[in-house]
């Protein structure tokens, strides 16, 4: 597939990035590292160091809706590991955000995408997470209520389902930050 | 009477583990001839020098072999040895049995036999030595350097400031060569006229320095410490005494918009009658008389000669033809950029706005044709957006070179640089395959254009480049994110390859110095002679040897100039005796020898009786140049040549005493 670079565009997308990462692309050696120890790298379609040079070439349609920014579990191997400490993690954040804000859903990874408003919902209302009503939301927002059933012993005998949900203290400090970010 | 003297070396365990040394040295007692044998832990060491020269003394030898290392190792040290005791020290022969028997073999029977056959080959040959003497070569302590780039210059200076006399020889009419086109150098960023013109304005006024410009070297012959050369002195067509580099010439030059500078590689025009820059040396122009209306009109125009305040203008001159005597040269003749127009695909010569790298070095310097302003050749508009593409005709086995021409990578850097600081809120793309940034500071220099400079660098090719509404569309590949890309630029820059200088390889043919496939002139050893040629007081420089970079020319030239001032330091130079000789009542002056010496070192003499009639022609070896390498021997149809040390008869005794 060819990629016209329109300059203009090019900067303004990177710029974007650049400034809500506060690191510079620029910085990337391409070397692949954090590619190389990537935990979730065989479900991704671009590798990170890929993600990286296409956002510094201002590929923002292919960026903003790949599998990767959607699949990053946010690890951070490879930020740890990056020999010129870039902020690896940061960019699929920063992409997801960007993705967010313009409305682009992920065709392949809706569900992804899909758990991650739920478990911010989730953490809005609570101000910690509630797995009971986590899994519920997103069972009903997914349809696929019967999916991982075999589970719920297991959890619920490890005690990791709880029944009854509990709410911080500082809900108000909680509702402060979704307030700033929005 | 042979009297022999045989010596076994143990050399601790690294012969004596594998060997049995006491039974070669039965063994060796037992041949007729030999007086004297002996076998001993280390004999190079001072106890086993001192028990050879005591033994040469008792019983009188007349030869010794020593069955011990290689003799790159320890011939020299034995036959100094006998030299003290008044042995030739011709006559000191050694059998390896370290390299060639114990190092690589595990079964001692076998081994010691094949030893005791090394060392009967030895005895056999040692018998048969003749008493050869070193030749002593006088040496005329003047130096030429060939070529007034960067290298050539620090040679120059470098040998001058040793005290020797220096002729340096360049083509075109200033000295400087590559390095006074460039604008800025990586990774300093330091002006290039800046640091170059002072060494010029040297090298001229040196008291050592004689300064040959517009001058080519015409013809080469004799050998190391007598080299006779002809220098062309190419009319200038202007008494440089007489001239002052005032420019009245120049100015009043009718022929101001025809002739391409050669210096602003064809990106302005220049006239007839100029000096290709402001800063030249020696600041005397020259006249071009292939494009001169005078040598053209049949004498009608001299409007530069009325122009001339103190009329040195003289278009009578002829070419002038200088002998020199030199006793050692530099061959420092540089570079040339590649033709890139077999790349149609790039369009360079076809597109204005794709030029060179190099002539994106005239578009950035203060001296060039926009006087530093970037400004596209096309419109003279600044460009905003530049595509540099690297390896163009450079790791290209099918249409170019194979070879890196290691600087691209830097001035690339370098280009995206100047242009960023030059053109604010400009983009530079930079295409390449890889980043080759590896002396002090280089690496550094290359990432800061990068991350401080904004170059955005894409790994991979470009393919294609075509004009499109005022734009230069370039088709490339970036191979890390794995997409095709595209990019509409205002202008390209083509990171050409070098490759040796036009008509190098004619000079290296005249000097006898090799060269390889590319025409770049070859070491003796690529990396312990790396400043020697393959011919004995010829030595390299610059970018002749190969794609190098400032500092590493500047090396190679002071390199070169130690070794002459070396050289110089003493009034004779020796050559081992073992060279070739010629048996001249057998020669029937086939001069096959001549045709298969890679060293020049054959002539043909003439012998004449007393009345002075030619009695016949012989092949005569040139004792400074021979090395003795032996091709002669081969190629002779009548047996008339041997080299010394190792005469038919010796290899022939040799042989049987193997077989026997």
């Amino acid at each position: 597939m060819k990629t016209v670079i329109n300059e203009q565009n090019r900067r303004n997308f990177a710029a974007q990035v650049e400034s809500m990462l506060h690191d510079k692309l620029a910085k990337c050696y391409q070397c692949g590292k954090c590619s190389a120890g990537c935990p979730v790298n065989f479900e991704m379609d671009y590798t990170p160091n890929q993600i990286i040079k296409m956002t510094e070439l201002g590929m923002e349609d292919k960026v903003l809706s790949s599998k990767t920014i959607w699949l990053c579990v946010s690890c951070n191997t490879c930020s740890t590991r990056c020999p010129k400490g870039f902020e690896v993690t940061g960019i699929m954040d920063v992409l997801r955000e960007i993705a967010e804000k313009k409305g682009i859903v992920s065709k392949v990874e809706k569900e992804v995408q899909m758990f991650h408003e739920v478990f911010l919902d989730n953490v809005k209302s609570n101000g910690r997470i509630f797995e009971l009503e986590l899994v519920g939301k997103y069972k009903l927002k997914t349809r696929h209520l019967f999916r991982d059933m075999f589970l719920a012993p297991k959890m619920l005998e490890k005690g990791k389902l709880k029944m009854h949900g509990e709410k911080i203290a500082g809900l108000n400090q909680i509702a402060k930050i979704f307030k700033d970010f929005e | 009477m042979a009297r022999i003297g045989v010596f076994v070396c143990w050399c601790g365990s690294n012969i004596a583990g594998t060997v049995d040394v006491e039974k070669v040295r039965e063994e060796a007692a037992k041949i007729p001839g030999v007086v004297s044998a002996l076998d001993y832990k280390y004999m190079c060491s001072d106890p086993g020098q001192n028990s050879l020269r005591n033994i040469i003394k008792e019983k009188n030898l007349t030869g010794i072999v020593l069955a011990a290392c290689s003799p790159h190792m320890h011939e020299n040290t034995f036959r100094k040895a006998a030299a003290k005791e008044g042995l030739n020290p011709y006559f000191v022969e050694i059998a390896n049995i370290r390299e060639q028997v114990s190092w690589v073999h595990e079964d001692k029977e076998r081994a010691t036999a094949k030893a005791v056959d090394l060392m009967k080959m030895m005895v056999e040959k040692v018998k048969r030595d003749r008493p050869i003497e070193d030749v002593r070569v006088p040496l005329n302590k003047k130096a030429l350097v060939i070529g007034g780039g960067i290298s050539g210059i620090q040679a120059a200076l470098d040998i001058a400031n040793g005290g020797v006399e220096v002729l340096l020889v360049e083509k075109e009419p200033s000295i400087g060569g590559r390095m006074i086109q460039l604008d800025e150098t990586f990774p300093t960023l330091d002006c290039s006229s800046c640091i170059m013109t002072p060494k010029m304005v040297e090298a001229n006024q040196h008291p050592n320095i004689k300064l040959y410009t517009y001058s080519e070297v015409e013809d080469i012959s004799g050998y190391i410490g007598n080299f006779k050369i002809k220098i062309k002195k190419k009319a200038r067509s202007v008494v440089e005494k007489d001239c002052t580099g005032c420019g009245e010439c120049w100015n009043a030059c009718p022929m101001h918009k025809n002739v391409k500078s050669e210096f602003n590689v064809n990106l302005s025009e220049r006239t007839a009658i100029y000096v290709p820059f402001p800063q030249a040396v020696p600041l005397v122009p020259v006249l071009d008389r292939s494009v001169c209306l005078h040598y053209k009109k049949g004498g009608k125009c001299q409007k530069c000669f009325d122009a001339c305040g103190p009329k040195c203008i003289d278009f009578s001159l002829q070419d002038e033809i200088i002998e020199e005597t030199v006793g050692a040269i530099v061959a420092s003749t540089g570079y040339d950029l590649m033709d890139t127009s077999m790349y149609g695909e790039y369009g360079y010569g076809k597109y204005k706005d794709v030029i060179s790298g190099l002539q994106f070095e005239r578009l950035l310097s203060a001296s060039g044709p926009t006087e530093g302003v970037i400004k596209r050749p096309s419109d003279g508009k600044t460009p905003q957006t530049i595509v540099f593409v690297q390896c163009v005709g450079s790791r290209d086995p099918e249409k170019g070179v194979p070879y890196c021409s290691k600087v691209c990578c830097m001035y690339t850097a370098k280009h995206a640089k100047l242009f960023a600081h030059k053109v604010h809120g400009s983009q530079s793309y930079v295409f390449y395959i890889d980043i080759r940034s590896t002396s002090k500071g280089y690496e550094e220099f290359v990432r800061g254009t990068m991350e401080q400079d904004g170059a955005i660098y894409l790994r991979g090719r470009v393919s294609k480049i075509y004009e499109d509404e005022g734009k230069l569309i370039v088709k490339g590949a970036d191979t890390l994110s794995g997409n095709q890309v595209e990019i509409a630029a205002d202008m390209v820059v083509l990171a050409t390859g070098v490759i040796p200088k036009k008509g190098s390889d004619k000079l290296a043919q005249m000097l006898g110095i090799s060269y390889d496939k590319y025409g770049f002139f070859t070491e003796s050893h690529p990396k312990l002679r790396p400043a020697e040629s393959s011919t004995a007081g010829i030595f390299l420089a610059g970018m002749a040897q190969g794609p190098r970079d400032i500092p590493e020319s500047v090396v190679s030239g002071s390199a070169a100039a130690s070794k002459i001032l070396g050289l110089f330091s003493k009034n004779e130079y020796e050559v081992e005796g073992t060279i070739a000789n010629v048996n001249e009542a057998t020669c029937v002056a086939c001069f096959y020898c001549q045709r298969v010496c890679a060293y020049n070192a054959i002539s043909k003499k003439e012998i004449k009786d007393r009345s002075g009639k030619l009695i016949k022609v012989v092949a005569n070896v040139n004792p400074g140049l021979c090395t003795g390498c032996g091709a002669c021997v081969n190629a002779c149809f009548s047996k008339s040549i041997d080299v010394k040390g190792f005469m038919d008869d010796q290899i022939y005794a040799e042989i049987k005493a193997l077989a026997v």
